[in-house]
């Protein structure tokens, strides 16, 4: 089957939606044309279209991730300039880092980065409220809107799978004035930048959005793989997963009494989303600050990109309250960085071109940068 | 309104078809009364039922018409004269008694009362009903009008009794359900004695037995053979001429109609002005066929016409005689269905007649000028469509609109099936098109025994059947049992609304009180399932948040029949008893921001309640007072909350 070309622009409704995205296997779930309206939810893993609304245009279309979607319009919105030919993106300072809250380490996943500049951007004022993906019980998470430290602590870990995060912020009250940080996988930051470039209508202002914190991705589990841990953990009693960087090769769940239980990378590859594989995005270029794991060296530390001022100033206030321990972020590591993010471009690249007849897909880059991306 | 059991012979009064009909039963001594509610029969029982007690008369609604049937024989076995009434539906479920019970007959006058629905106005299907007299052997009466309604009603008893089958009065919706002026006739004094006298007899043991099991008693269908032979003397003996013709001497064309055709063939020549060159032979008396009135007309003309509707049943008929006339006969061309004269479906009227007519004599008819048409045509694009609706606040609604969410959450082509009542709508726009199929009253269980089953040939779309309280108990139990003892996979949707809502809100056997006014002491649906073992759920369909829950819990189960019974009151029966609504209902017109919203005018397009309306002027929704029912269910619907209820 000839898949779809998008070179036109427009913003359509949610049947070119179910067409261009859904079908065509580029949905990642995200959340972002989700319970914006009565029409479209995401459950149960899936987007569901519950009626035809029969608009020939709307936000579902126009904020998709995988639309087509200008780079430079979005990078100039967030950025000033266009979109960066840096591997990893606009970096204004590269850092490991880690917390100093002991709360914070006994249950963080790396370096509690995230939950700690969250935490200070409560007690500062800077926001009143953070969205973040929360796990269930079965561990399955939900998008969840925390007010306190308490319920932050509730947040942390990582999940690997995927997470219509953006669903709860298309159903907070319109009218609300609360300052809201969003935690981001890649993909969420681009909805969010998306919504921040073309303005949100009848909903919750995007620009209540003060603080985007994106998470480093390579790919989600979905379809099958829930199911997958549900047979080999316990997982009601998992308190934390991982997956260790090269040279490990499993998946971890450890359990509340300090148990391990692991299987075998190789055994999960099958579950990785296939819709990951035309993603572009390893380091959440388009957040205000990008975090990602120490990697094997720096176990316990977080890999931190500030981008923005907004991201600035926050890392700049929690290391002035000592609230984060920092360090430049070792030359080793910014290659490694380079090389995967690069990669990771690369790949999207090949795979669009391939899906698309030569063609970028949703991947609106300009010649120049398209042409780099696409060079061996 | 004057009573139905009015003593007053010969008074003329203002009779629905279906009140004659009544009083025709009346008229002739009736006892019992059994049958189902079905339009166009329904008004017949209740008729009789508001007289019954102070006219030693016993009328019931039964569960279902095959029930009715039989308990009517029950009566007519003990000497009680006895009628049976359903639509044409209702034929089809009572059909396997009527063939045993033609071979073992009846005693007291037996009457099976039809009314057909040709178009349908109101049913799953149009269907003529009249050649079951045909195939079953039993006398046939069409009456053309009230009139007739209730004379060959009262007649129809006596021709029972004296040939020992039953006799079948025929009507249609257009008969049943105009109102027409009704000569009275007396009121008999008739005493009323049951006792079945067939019983064992020692010294003759198969004597008077009533059973068909090997043909016993030798002679049972050479007898039934005999006993419609002597239909032929009876019919010839009528108190009162049903069969006439009215024309010329000699016509150039000659109309073989029976009931409602009649009127429109009548009045097709009047308009046409034809009344001296074509003849009407009206029949009432249809099977078995008049044959020397038939004859004597099929010889003096050389075309004929045959009118009449749905099925070429007189057609047929009368070219079977016209096969046994004496050779030298001159030919007769016939027209009707088989010609294409006529159309064998829908309900007849005059300007069909007039056109068939016009096309054997020639001639031509302009009922007005050439423009009308298109001009009509033109007038008619302004008038907005009038697709079905479920009343505000039926229960109904917010159901199907809960399970078609559902269904899209689930996600495997899920489907449901409707039988017949109220929720049939659920197949339309009214209930956003849930219902994929829809046949017989039972069948949404019964088709769902087999899709249930298919797991082994890969199907996997989830069902969900849905059946009336009223449609429960009248066939849905024995595909329930079937089903859950086959262990076929489904939801079997009871929508439980207390009423037998389509038909007029009669009593069903789930409800307190009978037609008579009686108190009867309600069977549960719950424990009826219950009592087969299956999984049972309750939900109240206003809460549609529980009840897509419940939906799509049922939904992920895969282990055989799950019943779920949707319980909430009919709003018409709601509002009689409890006369002011639950809530005040407006829209705030400053939160509903209309097609601004980006939600695409979710409840006056999508949801579509008929107490919801669009002001174009103002651009946003608004409640209509007087539709509006007040139940509140939209209030959950608008995304921005800007419908608003108020508890009263």
């Amino acid at each position: 089957m000839v898949n779809k070309i998008i070179p036109d622009t427009k913003t359509k409704g949610h049947r070119d939606l179910v067409e261009d995205v859904i079908k065509a296997g580029l949905c990642i779930y995200c959340g972002a044309c989700a319970n914006g309206c009565p029409y479209l939810i995401a459950s149960h893993g899936r987007i569901i279209v519950l009626d035809n609304c029969d608009r020939t245009e709307g936000q579902c279309y126009q904020f998709c991730p995988r639309t087509f979607t200008d780079m430079d319009a979005l990078a100039r919105k967030i950025f000033g300039q266009p979109f960066s030919n840096a591997e990893f993106g606009f970096a204004n300072e590269l850092l490991l880092a880690r917390s100093t809250d002991k709360q914070i380490q006994d249950r963080c996943q790396d370096g509690g980065v995230v939950t700690t500049l969250l935490c200070l951007g409560l007690e500062a004022g800077i926001i009143d409220a953070a969205l973040a993906a929360r796990m269930n019980v079965d561990k399955t998470p939900h998008g969840f809107v925390a007010r306190t430290k308490e319920q932050l602590l509730e947040c942390t870990g990582t999940s690997y799978e995927p997470c219509p995060t953006l669903q709860t912020l298309n159903q907070l009250p319109d009218d609300s004035n609360e300052k809201f940080a969003v935690v981001s996988l890649p993909c969420h930051s681009e909805a969010i930048a998306k919504m921040k470039t073309y303005s949100t209508r009848n909903r919750v202002s995007i620009e209540n959005v003060k603080l985007v914190i994106g998470l480093f991705c390579g790919w989600t589990l979905a379809e099958g793989f829930h199911q997958f841990m549900q047979e080999r953990f316990d997982l009601p009693s998992v308190v934390k997963f991982d997956i260790p960087h090269h040279p490990g090769h499993t998946f971890d769940a450890f359990y509340e009494d300090g148990s391990k239980k692991d299987i075998e990378l190789e055994d999960i590859r099958d579950f990785i989303n296939p819709a990951c594989t035309f993603c572009w995005d390893m380091t959440a270029e388009l957040a205000d600050v990008s975090v990602g794991s120490g990697r094997a060296k720096y176990r316990g530390w977080n890999t931190l990109i500030v981008r923005t001022e907004a991201g600035a100033e926050i890392v700049a206030l929690a290391k002035e309250r000592g609230l984060l321990e920092t360090q430049p972020l070792p030359e080793e590591n910014v290659t490694n960085l380079r090389r995967a993010a690069l990669n990771k471009k690369k790949n999207a690249v090949r795979e669009l071109r391939a899906k698309y007849d030569g063609q970028l897909g949703y991947l609106g880059l300009s010649e120049t940068i398209a042409q780099k991306l696409s060079s061996d | 309104m004057t009573d139905i059991d009015i003593h007053a012979p010969g008074r003329v009064e203002l009779l629905l078809g279906n009140e004659a009909i009544a009083r025709g039963a009346l008229e002739a001594g009736v006892g019992f009364i059994s049958g189902y509610p079905g339009t166009p029969s329904s008004e017949v029982i209740p008729t009789i039922a508001a007289i019954a007690k102070r006219n030693n008369i016993y009328a019931e609604w039964a569960a279902n018409e095959k029930v009715a049937m039989e308990a009517a024989a029950g009566a007519s076995f003990a000497g009680i004269r006895s009628m049976a009434v359903m639509k044409q539906n209702g034929v089809n479920v009572a059909v396997d008694f009527i063939g045993n019970l033609q071979m073992t007959g009846i005693k007291a006058g037996m009457v099976l009362l039809v009314a057909d629905d040709p178009g349908p106005l109101s049913s799953s299907n149009e269907e003529d009903t009249r050649i079951v007299a045909k195939w079953m052997d039993f006398p046939l009466l069409e009456p053309c009008c009230a009139q007739e309604a209730k004379d060959m009603t009262k007649w129809a008893f006596e021709v029972s009794e004296q040939c020992g089958l039953i006799c079948m009065v025929r009507t249609v919706s257009r008969i049943g359900h105009t109102r027409a002026n009704v000569k009275l006739g007396e009121l008999p004094e008739v005493e009323k004695k049951a006792y079945y006298k067939d019983t064992w007899n020692m010294y003759h043991p198969t004597k008077g037995i009533h059973c068909t099991v090997g043909g016993f008693d030798a002679g049972l269908h050479p007898g039934k053979i005999k006993k419609f032979a002597t239909v032929k003397k009876i019919f010839a003996e009528a108190p009162q001429e049903f069969n006439w013709y009215t024309g010329p001497d000699k016509p150039e064309l000659l109309i073989i109609t029976s009931g409602v055709a009649y009127i429109y063939s009548k009045e097709a020549l009047k308009i046409l002005k034809l009344e001296d060159k074509v003849g009407i032979l009206k029949l009432g008396t249809t099977w078995p066929l008049p044959e020397e009135i038939v004859e004597k007309h099929l010889t003096n003309t050389e075309k004929i016409l045959f009118v009449e509707e749905l099925e070429p049943f007189l057609e047929r008929n009368v070219m079977e005689l016209a096969a046994n006339l004496p050779s030298g006969t001159p030919h007769i061309n016939f027209h009707g269905m088989r010609s294409g004269h006529m159309r064998g479906y829908g309900d007849v009227n005059v300007d069909l007649v007039i056109d068939a007519v016009l096309k054997i004599v020639g001639g031509t008819y302009e009922p007005r000028d050439m423009t009308y048409g298109s001009e009509i045509e033109e007038l008619a694009k302004a008038v907005p469509g009038r697709p079905w609706e479920l009343c505000p606040g039926c229960p109904y609604r917010p159901f199907f609109w809960t399970v078609k969410t559902a269904l899209q959450i689930d996600g495997r082509d899920g489907f449901s099936l409707v039988d017949v009542g109220c929720y049939t709508l659920g197949a339309f726009n009214a209930g956003y098109w849930q219902g994929r199929t829809t046949h017989a009253m039972g069948s949404s269980f019964g088709v769902s025994c087999g899709l249930g089953k298919l797991q082994q040939f890969g199907f996997s779309q989830p069902i969900l059947a849905m059946v009336g309280d009223s449609t429960f108990f009248h066939a849905s139990i024995p595909a329930l049992v079937s089903g859950t003892w086959n262990n076929a996979n489904f939801i079997a949707v009871v929508m439980d609304n207390s009423a037998t809502a389509m038909t007029g809100h009669q009593p069903h056997p789930g409800l307190a009180t009978t037609v008579m006014g009686d108190p009867a002491t309600p069977i549960s649906t719950e424990a009826v399932c219950r009592s087969m073992g299956c999984r049972v759920e309750v939900c109240d369909p206003f809460d549609m948040e529980a009840t897509k829950n419940v939906i799509l819990d049922l939904l992920s189960d895969d282990g055989g029949v799950k019943v779920l019974i949707v319980s909430r009151l009919c709003e018409l029966v709601r509002a009689r008893a409890e006369k002011k609504p639950p809530f005040k209902v407006h829209v705030d017109p400053e939160k509903c921001i209309g097609e601004d919203c980006g939600c695409a005018r979710l409840c006056t397009r999508m949801f579509h309640c008929p107490g919801l309306m669009w002001d174009e002027k103002a651009g946003k929704a608004v409640i209509d007072e007087i539709m509006c029912a007040g139940c509140g269910v939209c209030a959950d619907i608008c995304p921005k909350g800007a419908i608003i209820k108020e508890a009263t």
